[in-house]
């Protein structure tokens, strides 16, 4: 009896014991996020923190203060373990030496070789890599299927081409002058390196240098689809709205269904769902100039490890951890946002809405500029490759536009 | 009497200390880092090699510095005179303490204690071509065929953004006016009156003149305000269309913290310094000789 009971107690201590350790040893990670990855963030973080001793405070910073708060926390020594940031500025931060080099841990995990190729480029500099594909966005071309029925089109064959969107959206213009064939935001400069880039790149064009030397808005797919929607402007299938929009309406007007064909991210998919309910709309690939031709800009976040971090080992388990099959299914497809393995495309959670499946193909196709300075080449309002388009499309002068978008890229990157 | 006066001189610097010691934390050494900042080629992402004046020598040939600074100059000069000319007109209308004149002067303060960031929202909204008031007032009181797209010509984002700031601001003058207004001594006023003099008289040989030293103050509160201009373009504009709206400041923020240049950003920061410097030192000592005659 005596001995049972010492035993018991023994058993018991243990176990008390080993509950003890993990909260003794447990550690909390930080993490920053930029505002519009914060709600895929936090799907893969509360999953995290629910399975997982260790946790991780998730701390969410301005979009446009991102590169200001990293870049003066790593001068500082004030960094957090982990960090989720558009995957544009991924070359300038690798260069800088901001992160830590993950190759070993990344080319032994059998899960990164499934990740799309554009996250694997970006996240790769002097053959070492130094992020992983984290909350993924992918741009897609959306119709609206009751506007192309009530035109007279086929609701289920979407234009596959450049020319086949501006005739569809003639015959829908045609339904009446509030309703409009075609939508982008004139003045955003990230919204169209987003829809429209695609375009180009899916005719063949290389957009941007990654140096002085490197070739700039080559080939004619960047001049014929500047050239369409210039032609889809003057005919007035563009709301005349679309000049001056910086973004802000760049999902409002396909909800107000009185947009017929439009760019956009797949994650306007779950906001029409959720806004829209009634609304009937299709998805597929962003076409370019000729037949097949496809492509897409693959954004979203990147989560790297900033030099510097407190708790690097345990960051890189996370990082490892979030490729992993539970983690793309569990926390991110569950919550109906795409996983950054496209080979997960086909799964349980999107197996009801065969547009998600097609918007998560769409990584798989998709690419993603890898250069310095992006924000300064595109993402400024000032930006070469916006005042192209404006000058291209509004003004009228697609050739003198692109010549000076080239030279003015070029001095950009020679930097 | 010596250790008397050397112990004045001292409590004299002990009384200033503080004052110093503020302003040499927060304003001259932050100056002087900056100062140091523009003769290097420093970027957000690090470095910071010594290149001497390199940086000035760019912004002499750096056409979008000197656009963005002749817009600012520019809304300056038509700005300024209007929250001047309509607050006052304001300040005279609503300067008596009735109760009905001090609900409408509260009414015309109410924009001034909202956000600049907050306010340049709402008018972005109340501007726009699909859902905004104003077009829908404009057509329908027949004054527009149909909605115009304000921001899609920089003369009429220019005057956008000049309603949207004088609505937010021209309380602040108003308010400063009224102050100035209600201390004249009403025995002056009075005689006036018995003099003869009308309202209008009073209000430009009476009024006007002995408000004067507000009038400058608010003027240059005013034109600095305007050549610092950068949330207003920066929400309503974006700088567009074409970057034909960009401020002096907006200008330094694209090159400072879009692309990174923070070297060649604290150097403009200088130069758009010193524009102001002189034109404030200019302003206050015509208004010293003004005072003096």
């Amino acid at each position: 009896m005596s001995m049972r009971r010492t035993c018991g107690g023994l058993a018991a201590m243990l176990v008390a014991s080993s509950a003890f350790a993990d909260l003794a040893f447990a550690d909390t990670m930080t993490m920053w996020v930029r505002v519009s990855g914060t709600n895929a963030a936090a799907h893969l973080v509360d999953l995290w923190n629910a399975t997982h001793g260790d946790k991780i405070e998730l701390t969410t910073i301005p979009d446009n203060q991102m590169v200001t708060k990293l870049a003066t926390g790593v001068q500082a020594g004030e960094v957090p373990d982990l960090v989720s940031f558009d995957l544009i500025y991924m070359p300038d931060f690798m260069k800088a030496g901001f992160l830590t080099d993950l190759t070993a841990d990344l080319k032994a995990n059998p899960n990164f070789n499934s990740v799309a190729q554009a996250y694997k480029d970006i996240a790769t500099y002097e053959g070492k890599i130094y992020g992983a594909g984290f909350t993924p966005d992918v741009s897609i071309l959306i119709w609206n299927k009751d506007l192309f029925k009530k035109a007279g089109l086929d609701p289920d064959k979407p234009p596959s081409t450049i020319g086949e969107i501006q005739e569809d959206a003639k015959k829908i213009h045609a339904l009446g002058p509030d309703t409009y064939g075609f939508y982008f935001s004139g003045s955003c400069p990230g919204c169209n390196i987003f829809t429209t880039s695609p375009m180009m790149v899916a005719a063949g064009s290389k957009i941007l240098p990654a140096n002085g030397d490197d070739p700039t808005l080559t080939g004619d797919g960047v001049k014929q689809v500047l050239e369409t929607f210039k032609a889809m402007w003057d005919e007035g299938l563009v709301p005349k709205s679309a000049q001056t929009d910086n973004g802000a309406n760049f999902t409002a007007m396909f909800k107000s269904g009185k947009i017929g064909i439009q760019g956009c991210g797949g994650f306007l998919i779950s906001d029409l769902k959720h806004d829209v309910p009634d609304m009937n709309f299709g998805v597929t690939f962003l076409p370019g100039v000729k037949e097949g031709q496809v492509s897409a800009f693959v954004g979203g976040d990147v989560v790297a490890i900033p030099a510097g971090s407190k708790h690097a080992a345990l960051a890189k388990a996370f990082v490892a951890w979030e490729l992993t099959d539970e983690a793309q299914l569990e926390g991110l497809a569950k919550n109906n946002i795409l996983p950054s393995r496209p080979a997960l495309a086909d799964n349980k959670y999107f197996a009801a809405d065969p547009r998600i499946v097609t918007t998560a193909k769409a990584l798989g196709i998709g690419y993603v500029p890898w250069v310095y300075h992006f924000a300064d080449m595109v993402n400024s309002d000032s930006s070469p490759w916006i005042n192209m388009l404006q000058r291209a499309i509004f003004d009228g002068d697609v050739d003198g536009a692109i010549k000076e978008a080239r030279e003015k890229m070029k001095a950009i990157a020679a930097e | 009497m010596s250790t008397s006066r050397s112990f004045d001189q001292w409590r004299g610097w002990l009384y200033v200390a503080p004052t110093l010691l503020f302003v040499g934390v927060f304003v001259v050494i932050p100056f002087g880092q900056l100062i140091v900042m523009s003769m290097t080629d420093r970027s957000l992402l690090g470095g910071g090699k010594f290149i001497g004046f390199s940086n000035y020598v760019r912004i002499w040939n750096d056409s979008g510095f000197w656009g963005a600074l002749l817009f600012t100059v520019k809304y300056t000069i038509v700005l300024t005179p209007i929250l001047m000319i309509l607050g006052f007109a304001l300040a005279l209308l609503t300067a008596d303490n009735t109760p009905l004149k001090r609900l409408t002067r509260t009414i015309i303060f109410l924009p001034v204690v909202i956000g600049l960031s907050s306010s340049s929202l709402l008018w972005f909204w109340l501007f726009d071509e699909q859902v905004g008031l104003l077009n829908k007032l404009l057509v329908d009181l027949r004054v527009i065929a149909q909605p115009m797209v304000w921001f899609a010509s920089a003369d009429l984002a220019f005057w956008a953004v000049v309603i949207s700031i004088t609505w937010k601001v021209v309380g602040f003058g108003m308010v400063l006016f009224i102050a100035a207004i209600q201390s004249i001594d009403r025995e002056i006023l009075e005689a006036a009156v018995i003099d003869g003099a009308g309202y209008w008289k009073r209000a430009f040989l009476i009024i006007v003149p002995l408000s004067r030293r507000i009038i400058l103050l608010a003027t240059l509160v005013s034109a600095i305000g305007s050549m610092l201009a950068f949330d207003q373009f920066y929400i309503m504009t974006s700088g567009g269309p074409r970057g034909q709206t960009f401020t002096a400041v907006y200008w330094i923020y694209q090159n400072s913290f879009v692309s990174f240049r923070l070297g060649y950003g604290a150097a403009l920061s200088i130069v758009l310094t010193l524009i102001i410097f002189v034109f404030s030192t200019l302003q206050i000592g015509l208004t010293a000789r003004s005072e003096a005659q």
